[in-house]
């Protein structure tokens, strides 16, 4: 009987520490959209190693930055944020720079960036004759400096870039963009037989990089062809 | 009344009973810094530890960190060269991750345990020579520390004389000084040692290593400076300085790196090891001699070796296990994973075509682009022997990576990855057979797994890429199945590393004695059995660099501090060679290659924030963090 008790009374102790003292999840999310100023559109980028949004959240010291990632089509989204103020800056990325700003994020927020790309490019075309796939494009630089190079990638999934290719031809310009110029570049099908297989679908992207320090690449978007 | 009294009186006894000093005991099992520090002979154990915690990139350093030869050393093998253009491991695909090389809390350990006894040298009641020894080594081992810590981290705190805690934690932090104060440092800790240290110490540090010491870290120092805009960083570690050198700062590092080799190669005390060989095969031999064996090179090129002197944890390490060659394993279950890549093997030039990369063709039409795999329609150069397509190459390939074919052990080293049947049709990394005449053939080039060392992917044990690994083995014994068994030297500074230190620092400088630099370049590819000489430029001194000091875990940093990780690795994949027996030359034995990515690979990617490593723990220490992380 008294050992019942005990364990009872046991019991009773241990259960009166086990107090919810959770915190509450996050509850609040950012969205939003890369708006090329000049045309309106979305800017295209890397979905690997590409434009990254750094955001700091305010009341910490030291605090850890949290970096958000880009989708291809150039929107973003973190719903998982915690209620706060953030300085928020989109850094690394394939435009000019943009200032930080203080955010308060809460509930679903949105933020969208309006941005000047480095390079816009424009009348893309990527066909297929025969054994290869022909891309021809223009080229609108927005600053002074050099392209350093142009490149049409290929994958099988959708979110192809620079980073992310099974195949490539590049060509190295180092020079101020020409804009009447139609460049063009070409993907040899046969000499690449052991990543692109005939009958199956790829995806191919024009992409062109500016020779700032860790700057990304501009893109067109995506293609997808059948081989 | 009578009870307050008692209860009180019996307090008091208690109270007084604790003033005792029966708690303040002096440990029995532990030595105070004074005994140690009092006694000569305490000072020279003391010494010892520190120099087992030099962070010497050897048998044992791995990305976990180095000594990785105690506790538990089973890492798969999965050394520092398979994350450079190197090698590849059998099975691992893995890249730099952020977690790998980390050397943070031990380095600044080993600098505490530097500072502890530098407190103590004044006190020692010994003479003033071996005083200025001791102030010597402690400058060195405390130089090796800062530039094991800087090429990692950058700028980092310097945490010059022993931390005292008062009670106050904020006291002890300390900021990073920015990345020109650490190399400065570390350089300033050089001479130091370079002042105090004698000419010879036995195997301890002498002048002339830490001569050697200061010319690598300058080298380093130098290259960052110079080629940091290849690859640019932002951030608040950036605009503070704490990482990143001005290139103006160059120039000035060059010249630091050029002085300090300069003296090691004017003192005459060092020479290359068998300078003059007869021919090719005898090169690759010496060459091969002065890894299995470092103590035959001690007087002429070995300058500064890690010992490992018994079988045993952190006596002995495991190269021998890992990466000998499935057909030798005797009985240890997972050899061969040292796979060196062809991308290396490209890079030994041909004595015909001296200062040249020379690419391996394998078809008549020579494209050595071409990885998309065997073709009936391509026209196959055909040899008589798996390693004839090799003939010709600098005898350091021939001394650094078993060839297929060769022997080793006596034993000739099956590599092959398949057959082309007689009627055109190839099978490749598939076990099969098929008789011809009355005789089998098989794919692997013979019939159970114990027998051939390539491509098979039973066990991890077979290469993937047709080379396996020489360099470093010892050829003379059985591998002993067990942990930690191999006894054979490390070469930590070896006089060739100093000429090639010395050639680049000059080339990309364009000061110094261009001659002296184009000789000392030639001298080492003289004794690779080169008889034509090659001009001093900075392709030739890099392309010499990687073939004389390739797997000795030098070729890591210097795509580090050239900036050249990530345009080398850029979406990259590895490559590899595929032997195979053409059996439409039946009665004749005739093999065919096949250049190829590495089987079941990924292509590998250089993210540029590697350059540094993150600083661990900054949530407590404070500290700015290095880029991206």
């Amino acid at each position: 009987m008294n050992k019942i008790i005990i364990g009872i009374a046991a019991l009773c102790l241990t259960l009166a520490s086990c107090e919810k003292d959770n915190y509450d999840g996050p509850d609040s999310g950012l969205t939003g959209r890369f708006i090329d100023a000049e045309s309106g559109q979305l800017v295209e980028q890397d979905i690997i190693r590409g434009t990254q949004i750094e955001i700091i959240e305010h009341g910490y010291d030291p605090v850890t930055p949290q970096y958000l990632i880009v989708k291809t089509d150039g929107t973003y989204e973190n719903s998982m944020l915690f209620s706060n103020t953030y300085t928020v800056k989109p850094v690394r990325g394939n435009f000019i720079n943009v200032e930080a700003q203080e955010v308060q994020i809460t509930g679903r927020t949105t933020l969208d960036f309006t941005v000047t790309p480095y390079i816009r490019i424009t009348n893309a075309s990527i066909t297929r004759s025969g054994d290869k796939v022909r891309a021809t494009f223009n080229i609108e630089q927005n600053v002074i400096n050099n392209v350093k190079k142009i490149g049409l990638y290929a994958h099988q999934d959708a979110r192809v870039g620079e980073p992310m290719r099974q195949v490539a031809a590049e060509q190295q310009l180092n020079a101020v963009a020409d804009p009447a110029h139609q460049y063009s570049l070409e993907i040899d099908v046969p000499s690449n037989s052991s990543v692109l297989k005939s009958g199956r679908a790829y995806y191919f992207r024009i992409g062109a990089l500016i020779d700032v320090g860790e700057a990304k690449l501009n893109y067109a978007p995506a293609v997808k062809v059948d081989l | 009344m009578k009870k307050l009294l008692y209860t009180g009186f019996t307090g008091m006894v208690v109270l007084a009973l604790g003033c005792a000093k029966v708690l303040d005991l002096e440990p029995t099992d532990k030595l105070q810094a004074s005994q140690i520090f009092s006694d000569p002979q305490g000072v020279k154990i003391y010494m010892a530890n520190l120099y087992s915690q030099l962070p010497i990139e050897d048998f044992a350093y791995f990305r976990q960190g180095f000594n990785q030869n105690g506790g538990d050393p089973n890492n798969g093998g999965f050394s520092a060269a398979m994350q450079t253009d190197e090698a590849v491991h059998t099975e691992f695909g893995d890249f730099i991750g952020d977690n790998d090389f980390q050397w943070w809390d031990q380095g600044y350990k080993l600098n505490r345990d530097v500072n502890l006894l530098v407190d103590a040298i004044p006190l020692l009641d010994i003479r003033d020579e071996e005083r200025a020894a001791l102030i010597g080594e402690s400058s060195f081992i405390k130089a090796y520390t800062y530039y094991a810590l800087a090429k990692r981290y950058g700028g980092i705190p310097l945490i010059k004389n022993t931390q005292q805690y008062n009670g106050d934690a904020e006291a002890l932090k300390v900021p990073r000084s920015t990345e020109q104060e650490t190399w400065d440092y570390v350089l300033q800790l050089c001479d130091e040692a370079i002042a105090n240290l004698g000419e010879s110490n036995g195997r301890r540090a002498s002048k002339w290593i830490a001569l050697a010491l200061k010319s690598r870290a300058a080298l380093h120092a130098a290259s960052v400076a110079k080629f940091g805009s290849r690859a640019p960083m932002s951030g608040d570690a950036v605009s503070a300085k704490l990482v990143t050198l001005d290139p103006s700062l160059a120039n000035g590092y060059y010249q630091q790196c050029i002085s300090a080799a300069e003296a090691i190669i004017n003192s005459g005390k060092f020479s290359l090891f068998r300078p003059n060989p007869a021919n090719a095969a005898e090169a690759a031999e010496n060459y091969r001699m002065i890894f299995q064996d470092p103590n035959g090179a001690m007087s002429t090129e070995a300058m500064f070796l890690k010992g490992y002197t018994l079988p045993g944890n952190n006596l002995g390490h495991n190269y021998d296990i890992w990466y000998q060659p499935a057909q030798v394993a005797n009985g240890w279950p997972h050899p061969g994973r040292m796979n060196p890549s062809l991308d290396l093997a490209d890079v030994y030039e041909r004595y015909d075509n001296p200062g040249q990369d020379a690419p391996i063709a394998t078809t008549v039409d020579g494209n050595v682009n071409d990885y998309n795999g065997y073709s009936q329609s391509k026209n196959y150069i055909r040899y008589d022997h798996p390693y004839d397509i090799f003939n010709g190459k600098d005898a350091r390939l021939w001394g650094t990576t078993i060839l297929p074919g060769t022997n080793w052990k006596q034993t000739p080293i099956i590599i092959q990855a398949g057959y082309v049947k007689p009627n055109g049709e190839a099978v490749i990394r598939i076990k099969d057979q098929v008789t011809i005449d009355g005789k089998t053939y098989y794919t692997y080039g013979a019939e159970s797994t114990s027998q051939y060392s390539g491509f098979d992917t039973y066990g991890g044990n077979n290469t993937r890429t047709g080379f396996s690994f020489r360099k470093f083995m010892n050829q003379s014994n059985p591998i002993v199945p067990g942990w930690n068994q191999s006894t054979n030297d490390f070469i930590e500074f070896r006089y060739a590393e100093v000429l090639l230190n010395y050639a680049e620092a000059v080339v990309e400088s364009g000061s110094g004695n261009t001659t002296l630099a184009e000789q000392v370049l030639n001298s080492i590819r003289h004794r690779a059995a080169h008889s034509t000489e090659v001009s001093l430029t900075s392709e030739n001194v890099q392309r010499e660099r990687r073939v004389e000091l390739a797997f000795e875990n030098k070729r890591f940093w210097d795509l580090i501090r050239r900036r050249e990780f990530h345009t080398a690795f850029n979406n990259r994949f590895m490559h590899a060679i595929l032997p195979l027996q053409d059996l439409r030359a039946l009665p004749e034995t005739k093999y065919i290659f096949v250049r190829v990515n590495v089987p079941n690979s990924n292509p590998k990617t250089f993210e540029p924030k590697s350059y540094y490593r993150y600083i661990p723990g900054i949530g407590t220490n404070g500290l700015v963090q290095n880029p991206q992380y």
